[in-house]
């Protein structure tokens, strides 16, 4: 074994603070049946320094009788609990459950305390590090689980839990709990999917447009076959979410009274206004543009995003949520931010970055900026324009300033950058594409000047770019002068970038809210500026961006702008309801076919011939077609079974589990999350188990392969009242069949006041699995709980 | 971290034992295992070193009256502890065999004989717990005991005969 320290330690309370101190690098440990065999293998990441010995805490090893409960300190051995008369007298599950544990070589040093906090037994997890290295899984902060399209015999048949987000969600600049809208949608449940996505971002009908989805290339599903295609069923929600737009886009309940103006109608401003409509304040967004949509409607072309949604989806802010839209207003020129503050409470800038940068370039006043080029084409679908187009930049507009050159019936569009063909920051569907549709790549090449004859552009100088980045990673690109190459060109389009415009905030605010940088200074998180009652975020705080982060910063600075308007009603509360809904829907699930599928759905594509400038390139799949994508979503999440045998008899008789903190039920210290630690803090430790004197019979029964040593396939602790044959009360726990001891209260319901016969004990089972969600290699375990579960049902009536 | 240079003390077979815990020369790493320390540091290699993880019962030593698999203690947790080993059973004098470890020979109660350390101490431990046990208590107690050469059929037979044996002769 590695080595680590050894802390002697004579009480609870110095034993946590030695952990509490190591900060994360020192251990409690009992027996070490199971710590020794985490770090001999060396299973998780980090190793401990040190661990602290709990076995020297005199007066740790007790049973006896405290206030009417059985006390059992956490220094316990398995060995005397399963051999106490008082337990048996008390609780004989228990009894049998501790001697159901390994074998007599364990049970005699192995404690309760660490029964009850030990790790997990999947195989993947417990990989040793020694032959070829330990496999960094879901559980372990990875992002893969390998139970789900693996071996998974000994894992949950009532699903996985989430172990903080999948690696989708974690690419997603908007934090959206994608594998949950997917079960939603998996379950053919739209608006829970619908219900689930508008936390994150109220727009899937553009983002699934527009975004270059960082999530796909995260995908787990990636490990097998293609991503899943987010995207596309992504869409097929926001197709729902507009259909349904009454449902969606909704004025308030009740009015707060509170005033909020938006400046900017682009992503970034209209998620905060929905956000802030949403929580009853009146919204009122201003733009110096016809029509609100920002970006979306002005910069992003009608073939990737008709503007027919755009339309939809702002009028249904405007006429269904009734926010304001003051249009074809300049903030600084028609009315001042000051005047807009007097008027409201809170003030947000979602002004982005619509300015042409000055290059230096010779010529360049002859040249068009990309941005005006693509706001006149979105307006007018229509533009003059020379014959062979150039255009500058290798990033995402360029892309769409290309191909809308192509769609405007250009003879040529060539396209040169500083970047290699690898290092574009276009994504590479759009370079794809544009390939595609006839655009002459030029990588490689920096702007030299602008060739010119009589004041009409002839084309462009080049000269070779070396490299775009210093060893720091920063923008700094050196040319070589002499290397140079002409491109000839009668229309030449610079799309290298685009600048943040900040002149309406006036002298005053400038001063204390602008960076030397030219942008807003803002919280990245909460959007609060300096000046107090202004708000901040995306391309005006952070430079040109995605859209997907305006969005999620508009979200962000709504929440922290209703909590300074209204900090009564402080961070949310959940309410008991709320609580039990997640309850329900701890566990994830997934569709065992669907997984196993390693090509995606794809939505139709028009030839590259049948492109035009106005009608959509791809269409929508189906909410069928939709389902059939979402069914190849793995739903990462951790899917193995904890393996005590102790705590399903816990949960079964209500125990409270007394730590050097507090006093927490079984069912909440272990149920609640994923592991006990997840409940614990860094230092807490159990120090002392109760449990209620049980009522009637109880057991526990373990069903292994061989009956030593082997870690329960199923196991049910049960306690029975039955008078006559009849059912007078039962509580039934299941053990090894899922993430957390597995309560059956359906079950327990449907057996009150019944007789038992071997029908109702058939039916019991069959309750009892009405939930059951067998994973590839594991669907006996049904058939042994139902068994289980009937033969503890008949011999209750003996 | 607080300095905790450690001295514990155990009986190993009868004979007291110090070891001071740490990493010099001559210490017991504070990470050494109860197998390691018996078997490579006292030289008592009738323990076997196998699975270690617990899972197989070839290490077992008797522990304060239990049982336990030597692989998964720590021996730094082993302050004050009376260790006996297999060594211990004989007459530690003349080298004699207990009476335990004859019914072994005499039955052939073993194949390879890798197991059978661990199995006598498990019986051993049992025996001075419950030295009238039922074959099914005896059966339990040797259940994290495991033998590859199917030697169990033959353990149980001798080991039943020989409580019998010592009945008769207490009788
Ligand atoms: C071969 C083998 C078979 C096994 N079979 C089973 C089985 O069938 N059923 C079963 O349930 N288990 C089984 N186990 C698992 C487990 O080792 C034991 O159940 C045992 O009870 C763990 O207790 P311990 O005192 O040895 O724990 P330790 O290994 O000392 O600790 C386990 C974990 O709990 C933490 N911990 C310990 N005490 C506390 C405390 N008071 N407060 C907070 N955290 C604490 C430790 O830091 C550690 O992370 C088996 C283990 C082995 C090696
Ligand atoms: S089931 Fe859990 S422990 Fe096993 S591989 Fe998956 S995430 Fe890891
Ligand atoms: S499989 Fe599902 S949850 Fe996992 S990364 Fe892909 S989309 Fe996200
Ligand atoms: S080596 Fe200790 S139990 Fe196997
Ligand atoms: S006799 Fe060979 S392992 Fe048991």
């Amino acid at each position: 074994m590695k080595k680590f320290d050894h802390i002697k330690v004579r009480s609870y309370e110095e034993a946590s603070r030695v952990v509490r101190e190591g900060n994360g690098a020192v251990e409690p440990i009992a027996g070490g049946t199971d710590l020794l065999g985490t770090l001999k293998d060396r299973l998780l990441p980090d190793y401990p320094e040190a661990v602290v010995s709990l076995k020297g805490i005199a007066g740790s090893r007790y049973i006896e009788e405290k206030d009417g409960m059985l006390a059992i300190g956490a220094g316990t051995t398995l060995k005397q609990i399963a051999e106490s008369p008082l337990v048996k007298d008390y609780c004989q599950a228990l009894s049998e459950a501790a001697c159901s544990v390994a074998s007599p070589l364990i049970r005699s040093t192995a404690t309760i305390g660490g029964n009850v906090c030990q790790d997990v037994r999947c195989w993947y997890y417990r990989y040793p590090d020694s032959i070829g290295g330990r496999l960094e899984c879901k559980r372990k902060g990875g992002d893969t689980c390998y139970a789900i399209a693996g071996e998974n015999r000994y894992h949950s048949i009532f699903g996985g839990m989430c172990t903080g987000g999948s690696s989708c969600q974690h690419a997603c600049p908007a934090g959206t709990d994608i594998p949950g809208y997917m079960a939603k949608i998996r379950e053919n449940d739209w608006a829970g999917a619908a219900d689930i996505f508008f936390k994150y971002n109220p727009m899937p009908m553009m983002t699934s447009r527009v975004c270059p989805h960082g999530c796909t290339q995260h995908c787990n599903q990636s490990v097998y076959g293609e991503s899943v295609n987010i995207p596309a069923v992504e869409r097929t929600l926001g197709d729902y979410i507009l259909k349904h737009k009454e449902e969606y886009y909704k004025a308030p309940h009740k009015e707060t009274g509170k005033k909020c103006a938006i400046i900017g109608a682009g992503p970034g401003g209209l998620t905060a206004a929905f956000y802030l409509r949403s929580a009853g304040h009146q919204v009122t967004v201003y733009d110096s543009h016809e029509k609100p949509g920002g970006v979306l409607r002005y910069g992003i072309p009608h073939y990737r995003l008709p503007k027919t949604i755009v339309d939809e989806f702002c009028q249904a802010l405007e006429t269904l949520m009734g926010i304001r839209f003051v249009m074809n207003t300049t903030v600084g020129r028609d009315v001042t931010v000051e005047q807009i503050k007097a008027d409201n409470d809170a003030v947000y800038f979602g002004t982005g970055a619509w300015s042409q940068p000055v290059l230096g370039l010779e010529g360049e006043n002859l040249t068009e900026f990309g941005l005006n080029f693509l706001e006149e084409v979105n307006t007018y679908l229509k533009k003059a324009m020379g014959e062979n187009v150039l255009v500058c930049g290798g990033g995402n507009v360029a892309m769409d300033v290309a191909l809308t050159a192509c769609r405007l019936g250009a003879k040529s569009v060539k396209l040169v950058c500083l970047e290699q063909r690898g290092e574009m920051p276009a994504s590479e569907e759009e370079i794809q594409m544009a390939l595609e549709e006839g655009v002459e790549l030029y990588n490689g090449w920096g702007l030299g000047k602008v060739l010119e004859s009589e004041g009409k552009v002839k084309g462009l100088l080049a000269k070779r770019c070396l490299s775009v980045r210093d060893e720091n990673g920063r923008f700094a690109p050196k040319y070589h002068e002499e290397d140079t190459m002409e491109l000839a060109s009668d229309f030449i389009i610079l799309a290298t970038g685009q600048k943040v415009e900040l002149s309406f905030l006036g002298d005053h605010l400038s001063s204390q809210i602008k960076t030397s940088r030219g942008l807003i200074d803002a919280d990245a998180q909460s959007g609060r500026t300096r000046a107090q009652g202004y708000y901040a975020g995306g391309d005006a705080v952070t430079g040109p961006d995605l859209a997907i982060r305006a969005i999620a910063a508009g979200r962000n600075a709504a929440r922290t702008m209703n909590l300074d308007l209204r900090p009564e009603n402080g961070g949310e509360q959940q309410s008991a309801e709320g609580a039990e809904e997640l309850a329900k829907e701890r566990f994830t699930t997934f569709n065992v076919e669907g997984v196993e599928r390693t090509k995606a759905v794809r939505p139709g594509e028009l030839p590259a011939s049948e492109r035009s400038l106005t009608g959509e390139d791809r269409s929508s799949l189906d909410q069928e077609q939709a389902k059939q994508e979402a069914c190849r979503c793995l739903h990462c999440a951790c899917y193995a079974v904890n393996p005590s045998d102790i705590t399903p008899v816990l949960v079964m008789e209500g125990a409270r589990i007394v730590t050097t903190e507090r006093t927490l039920s079984a069912k909440e210290l272990f149920t609640s999350k994923l592991t006990v630690q997840d409940i614990l803090h860094r230092g807490e430790l159990v120090t002392e188990i109760r449990i209620p004197r049980a009522s009637g019979e109880t057991h526990y029964d373990k069903r292994r392969v061989r009956n030593a040593i082997d870690f329960a396939i199923v196991s049910l602790a049960s306690a029975f009242e039955a008078e006559d044959a009849v059912v007078k009360s039962c509580r039934l726990v299941l053990g090894g069949v899922a993430p957390v001891p597995y309560e059956l209260p359906e079950v327990e319901a449907y057996l009150r006041g019944k007789e038992i016969t071997p029908e109702t004990a058939a039916q019991a089972g069959e309750i009892a699995m009405k939930h059951a969600f067998a994973m590839s290699g594991n669907e006996y375990k049904i058939f042994m709980c139902k068994d289980a579960i009937y033969n503890r049902v008949m011999e209750a009536g003996r | 971290m607080k300095e905790h240079l450690e001295q514990i003390c155990m009986t190993v077979n009868g004979v007291p034992r110090k070891f001071v815990i740490g990493d010099g020369v001559g210490c017991v790493s504070p990470s050494e295992t109860l197998l390691d320390t018996i078997r490579d540091r006292l030289g008592l290699t009738a323990a076997k070193r196998s699975c270690e993880h617990g899972a197989c019962g070839c290490c077992t030593v008797i522990v304060d009256g239990d049982a336990v698999a030597s692989c998964m203690v720590l021996t730094a947790d082993c302050d004050g502890s009376s260790v006996t080993t297999l060594e211990g059973l004989c007459d530690p004098v003349t080298g004699e065999l207990s009476p335990l470890q004859k019914a072994f020979a005499d039955n052939s109660a073993f194949q390879c004989g890798f197991c059978t350390p661990g199995i006598i101490m498990s019986t051993k431990a049992l025996l001075d717990q419950n030295p009238n046990p039922t074959e099914k208590e005896l059966t339990e107690a040797l259940s994290g005991n495991y033998c590859r050469c199917i030697s169990h059929y033959q353990v149980i037979r001798t080991v039943m005969g020989f409580i019998n044996e010592m009945k008769r002769k207490e009788a």
